[in-house]
């Protein structure tokens, strides 16, 4: 296996969103981190924030065959999946494939298609699979959704289910820009992402980084530290429901990740808490009487328990 | 029906399991049928466990109830005794498994069986008996715990874990009150043991009385030496006086027999080195105890007889230890009052017509007692007397006559008897004793254990200026008998033992067993002298040793101090093992370094993540320092290792 130098790789990918994205470095780091990890990234935002220029972005600079699809009420899961159509010369039923043979999709504004066609892109995602017409077919090896949502309070919107809300690895914020960024923003007008963003990897490199990341070393300290957590969030009465372990695996393979963006080959609880808040914000429930959401508790959490028991 | 309050299923079968457990010593001392009533109520409860079966109504459950009480009073014909108490707790308890529905059944089964578990007690305190009960208890603490956890989930180990962990944290506290808690004696008394279970002698000699002992292997008693033990021929363990010939059978003098000038015996000057020893007699269910005469003995309870025998006021029912100083040399009664001479040579003439006929020509040969006693023990040495467990049985009433000079073989109670008749016949103050003769030497504690078939009969005769000395016509016949005991004597003969096919002394022939035996006795010694017999008197005597001089606030305080002594620490330890998880040694070090940090004013703000730490410690500490590369070792140390999986 080639050796990788994974964090300069990221580095330059870092900067080459950079371009379009004006001073949202750490987000786009974490959305990275999120498609290193193999995990699919839901982006939620208000409109106009870029959650669009990022998706497409990131699928610039990594180089993947990819797909938009912009999720409207009257869209079918056959939209996304792909269809079969009946060919005159062949005489037989040819399989048109959908946009989801991409290696990466972009899931415009999901929270605006019906629940029955999210929840055929949610099954894809989580089996990295699709049946259709009663054969099974599997997905690219890399296979990546990014959806963009709108918060749920506007009209027109279905909110996703807790159960499918918990396929995706991370949500993200962008946020409104810094002044700075902002005003340069403003100055240059809005530049089209295709003329700017090289790609600055293969999928052999991807691969290979997934590899690497495997292989970060999990002290039992930081295992304890983590089940500290997720027992926290188990047993405060702040919290409806806990952290599943599919949530807490979340949290320790996004860590990996970051530990090994940031050149190390272990994981400490900084990595923990870097990824924290975007791997399971989105999976806790506040208790009926708690007045915060999702980010108010990760707040709590972080501040109960320390990174080493006292 | 709120499903709370169910007993929950599993806790069920770990219910069943211990009832069973803690009755299963009572086996030998309850009807059969008490037993089968708890194998039929736990099966019916399995039944109606797997929802085969009904619950009984209320009606039946009475009927049962009655008919149970009914049963034991026609299987004892009282309620009065500890047997018919014990049996109707049983009875109650196996019934109650019936109607076990509800958590606070589940309870009261539990505590019913601690209950059980103590009454096992009454009877027996034997070192396994004990180990038995702990067990008894680990169940029913296990099936405690069940009671109190989440009532899904099947048979684990967990539980039974969890029990013995507590157990063994109740150990100290145990200790501790075991030492220090006040004995206090029974507030009331039962009429215990009906009427069965008198072992080993008993308190009249009839031929054939001592035979029976020989067959079994059963432990009489064990005395500890603080010496030398002396050579076995010398253990002659007094025990009965039997100075009375009654209708056939020999007895001993009862107190309101005596003449009031005669009640308090004389005690005998004493010389020689006198022997140290304590013995623990198993229950005899007889005032009597055992010792080399002369003894004397300082334990409390224990009076001494006017024929220098040792005694109880209340019959033993329970293991019973005593301490015996012993001088063999003494001179017993060497001034035999006239009472005395009348009735130590009482004999009821004419019904052994031919034996006094030959005893009174041996007589007018040996005219000096001390010759005419070694004539006739050398009567016995020449002519064909045998020395036998199965002697023919003898059921006339000129007994000597028959013996004597016919059938000649017969057990020490034979010669014994015989023995004593002669002398009598002639004048001659004559006694037998009964007690038990040798014993097995155990060298690893230095004690004598002395079975049931060491029993042995003896005779005492009056010298003149001598007092009473020991004779024993036994050893005239068979001398092994009294120098390697009973077994070499009998030399493979049938009838030893032959009650007690399976015990461990029929193994002693190899060697890794017998050397288990020897230590189990010692173990079981130990276990007796120390643990059942500390009474109050010990206590207060070992608690005087410790700290001296006792008063009654001392002792209160002493008591609740070593509680809370024991009890902190173990609550502390126990609150920080719960504290979420115990601190691993590299976080330890991770800990002490950051507490170092704090005394140079650099605090680490809780949840702080230890790169970050380190981070902002580098700008505060000098270029250089030790403290610096020691936390970022230990930051290594801590996340660079990869767990095992």
């Amino acid at each position: 296996m080639p050796v990788i130098d994974l964090p300069a790789l990221i580095d330059r990918a870092v900067s080459e969103i950079g371009e379009v994205l004006l001073g949202k470095e750490q987000t786009v780091r974490q959305a990275l981190c999120c498609l290193l990890t193999s995990g699919h990234l839901l982006l939620e935002d208000l409109p106009g924030m870029g959650k669009t220029t990022l998706a497409h972005a990131l699928a610039d600079v990594l180089g993947l065959s990819y797909a938009r699809v912009q999720f409207t009420s009257d869209l079918l899961p056959s939209d996304i999946l792909g269809v079969s159509v009946f060919n005159r010369d062949q005489e037989a039923f040819q399989f048109r494939p959908g946009p989801i043979f991409n290696q990466l999709l972009l899931a415009d504004e999901i929270n605006r298609a019906t629940p029955r066609t999210q929840s055929a892109l949610l099954e894809a995602m989580a089996e990295q699979q699709v049946s259709i017409d009663g054969a099974s077919r599997p997905l690219p090896e890399l296979f990546f959704v990014i959806a963009t949502q709108n918060p749920m309070h506007q009209s027109g919107t279905y909110a996703l289910p807790e159960s499918q809300l918990d396929r995706f690895l991370m949500r993200l914020s962008l946020g409104y820009p810094h002044f700075e960024a902002e005003r340069e923003l403003l100055q240059r007008g809005a530049l089209p992402t295709k003329a700017v963003i090289n790609r600055t990897m293969t999928s052999q490199q991807l691969l290979a980084m997934r590899a690497v990341i495997h292989e970060t070393a999990l002290s039992d300290s930081l295992l304890r530290y983590i089940q500290r957590l997720t027992a926290f969030t188990r047993e405060a009465p702040e919290f409806a429901v806990g952290l599943s372990p599919r949530g807490a695996l979340a949290l320790v393979g996004a860590a990996k990740t970051w530990a090994q963006m940031e050149g190390r080959d272990y994981v400490t609880p900084d990595d923990v808490q870097a990824v924290l808040a975007p791997v399971i914000a989105h999976r806790l429930i506040p208790s009926a009487d708690y007045a915060g959401d999702g980010e108010a508790l990760v707040a709590l959490l972080r501040s109960q328990v320390d990174v080493i028991p006292d | 029906m709120i499903s709370g309050e169910q007993l929950p299923r599993r806790s069920l079968l770990w219910l069943i399991a211990c009832q069973i457990a803690v009755m299963l010593p009572h086996l030998e001392r309850v009807p059969l049928w008490v037993v089968m009533i708890y194998l039929a109520t736990a099966l019916w409860r399995l039944q109606m466990f797997r929802q085969r079966a009904e619950m009984p109504n209320k009606w039946l459950r009475l009927l049962l109830g009655i008919a149970g009480a009914t049963l034991l009073f026609i299987s004892y014909g009282t309620f009065v005794g500890l047997e018919p108490m014990v049996a109707l707790l049983l009875v109650a308890a196996a019934l109650k498994i019936l109607e076990s529905i509800r958590e606070r059944d589940g309870y009261l089964l539990v505590f019913l069986g601690f209950f059980i578990c103590v009454t096992h007690f009454i009877f027996i305190q034997t070192l396994p008996a004990t180990l038995y009960t702990v067990c008894c208890t680990g169940l029913l603490v296990t099936a405690l715990i069940t009671l109190n956890q989440n009532p899904s989930g099947g048979i684990s180990n967990r539980e039974p874990a969890l029990a013995i962990k507590m157990l063994t944290l109740a150990v100290p506290m145990m200790v501790v009150l075991f030492f220090l808690f006040p004995r206090i004696g029974p507030i009331w008394s039962v009429p215990s043991s009906s009427g069965q279970g008198k072992t080993g002698m008993s308190d009249f000699l009839r031929p054939g009385a001592v035979t029976k002992l020989g067959r079994s292997a059963d432990v009489a008693f064990r005395a500890g030496f603080s010496d030398v033990i002396p050579a076995n021929s010398a253990l002659y363990w007094r025990g009965l006086v039997l100075s009375k010939f009654d209708e056939g059978a020999w007895r001993t003098l009862q107190w309101r027999e005596l003449p009031v000038s005669e009640r308090q015996g004389v005690p005998p000057e004493v010389f020689g080195d006198p022997l140290q020893y304590r013995v623990l007699l198993e229950p005899t269910q007889q005032r009597w105890l055992y010792g080399i005469a002369y003894a004397k003995s300082p334990t409390a309870g224990v009076y001494e007889a006017s024929d220098y025998r040792l005694g109880v006021v209340n019959p033993v029912e329970f293991q019973f230890g005593y301490d015996v100083t012993s001088w063999p040399a003494s001179v017993l009664q060497p001034n035999l009052s006239d009472w005395r001479r009348r009735v130590e040579t009482e004999f009821p003439k004419g019904i052994n017509p031919l034996t006094e006929v030959w005893v009174r020509d041996l007589r007018r040969q040996y005219s000096n007692d001390r010759d005419f006693v070694g004539a006739l023990l050398n009567y016995f040495r020449t002519q064909p007397f045998f020395y036998t467990l199965e002697p023919p049985e003898i059921l006339s009433s000129d007994f000597v006559d028959q013996f004597i000079f016919n059938s000649r073989r017969g057990f020490c109670e034979h010669f014994a008897y015989s023995f004593v008749a002669m002398l009598r016949m002639v004048g001659i103050p004559a006694r037998i004793v009964a007690g038990y003769q040798g014993g097995e030497v155990n060298p690893l504690n230095n004690t004598v254990v002395v079975r049931q078939f060491d029993a042995h009969a003896w005779a005492e005769v009056w010298m003149d200026g001598e007092g009473w000395i020991r004779v024993d016509p036994t050893a005239a016949v068979s001398p092994s008998r009294i120098e390697f005991g009973l077994e070499a004597a009998l030399e493979g003969a049938s009838g030893f033992l032959s009650d007690s096919i399976i015990s461990a002394y029929r193994f002693r022939g190899i060697r890794v067993l017998n050397w288990m035996r020897l230590r189990y006795d010692a173990l079981a010694f130990g276990w007796q002298s120390f643990i059942v017999s500390f009474d109050s008197a010990r206590q207060i005597e070992l608690l005087r040793g410790w700290f001296g001089e006792i008063k009654v606030s001392w002792f209160v305080t002493l008591l609740l101090g070593s509680w809370a002594a024991i009890l902190l620490p173990l609550m502390l330890w126990l609150s920080r093992e719960r504290s979420v998880q115990r601190l691993l040694p590299e976080e330890r070090r991770f800990v002490d370094l950051c507490s170092r940090l704090e005394q140079r004013g650099l605090h680490r703000p809780f949840g702080e993540a230890p790169l970050r730490t380190l981070r902002r410690v580098r700008e505060h500490l000098p270029e250089g320092d030790p403290l610096y590369g020691a936390l970022e070792d230990a930051v290594a140390n801590l996340y660079a290792k990869a767990s095992k999986p």
